[in-house]
């Protein structure tokens, strides 16, 4: 039984509050947790669906007819990208402080300290949702996406 | 259970030719079980110089990241073509 739900019944048997203010608040209790266990399987679902991120260029008709053009097809895993972030960690202090300064005078107020594990799977997770489709004028292709 | 990557295949054409290359990896896990085992008095004595300073607990995190990405590259393809040129690397 969690601390919350103890602190209800406590509260009930002191009369604090009534028994139907009490059921409203298990029940709010109960509704909260089922939410948190079903978004926990969806993340553990996209988790799993997700296999690789991919980039892909593809030249448009007119520069593959004249055969000066360039083509990238790259399929990266996700569990590689995720044990890459993994090496974040072993950053030295005095290097990530750089690292730090430097995103900073950029605009990006981001420090790779604050990042938990569940962080880096929640942000692999939203990989998933990523989809980027570049056309240009001359019909080149380029996209990056997750399978 | 992840497996390890067997084998990457690497295949480089320029202009005037080029070359493919088949690496066995499977073959490197045992070397480097074997390398391993020889030089693990070194290191142990290494991590308790190092110990101390941090350096040792870093150089063993960091072995370790090492294996896990190693484990990680399989299904790694990257393949680049610039006009006649192409380059192509995957793991499989």
């Amino acid at each position: 039984m969690s601390d919350n739900k103890k602190k209800i019944l406590e509260m009930l048997a002191q009369n604090k509050i009534s028994a139907d203010d009490a059921y409203r608040l298990l029940s709010a209790i109960d509704g909260g947790e089922g939410r948190r266990e079903s978004g926990n399987k969806a993340g553990t679902a996209v988790k799993d669906k997700a296999k690789y991120l991919r980039v892909t260029v593809v030249p448009g008709a007119d520069s593959e007819r004249s055969g000066n053009c360039d083509r990238v097809n790259i399929r990266v895993p996700m569990s590689l990208i995720r044990a890459g972030i993994k090496f974040t960690s072993l950053i030295p202090s005095d290097a990530r402080d750089k690292v730090n300064l430097a995103l900073h005078e950029k605009g990006i107020d981001f420090d790779e300290r604050n990042m938990k594990p569940e962080d880096i799977e929640e942000l692999i997770g939203a990989l998933s949702d990523l989809e980027v489709d570049v056309v240009s004028k001359n019909g080149e292709s380029v996209r990056v996406f997750v399978e | 259970m992840k497996r390890p990557p067997m084998l990457m295949h690497m295949r480089i054409q320029g202009e005037k030719g080029g070359f493919g290359l088949w690496l066995p990896l499977f073959l490197l896990l045992p070397l480097a079980l074997v390398v391993f085992i020889i030089l693990s008095p070194l290191i142990l004595v290494a991590a308790i110089i190092l110990w101390p300073s941090g350096w040792g607990k870093r150089a063993f995190l960091s072995l370790r990241a090492a294996i896990e990405v190693f484990w990680s590259m399989r299904g790694l393809s990257v393949d680049v073509h610039s006009g006649r040129q192409r380059v192509s690397i995957s793991v499989v």
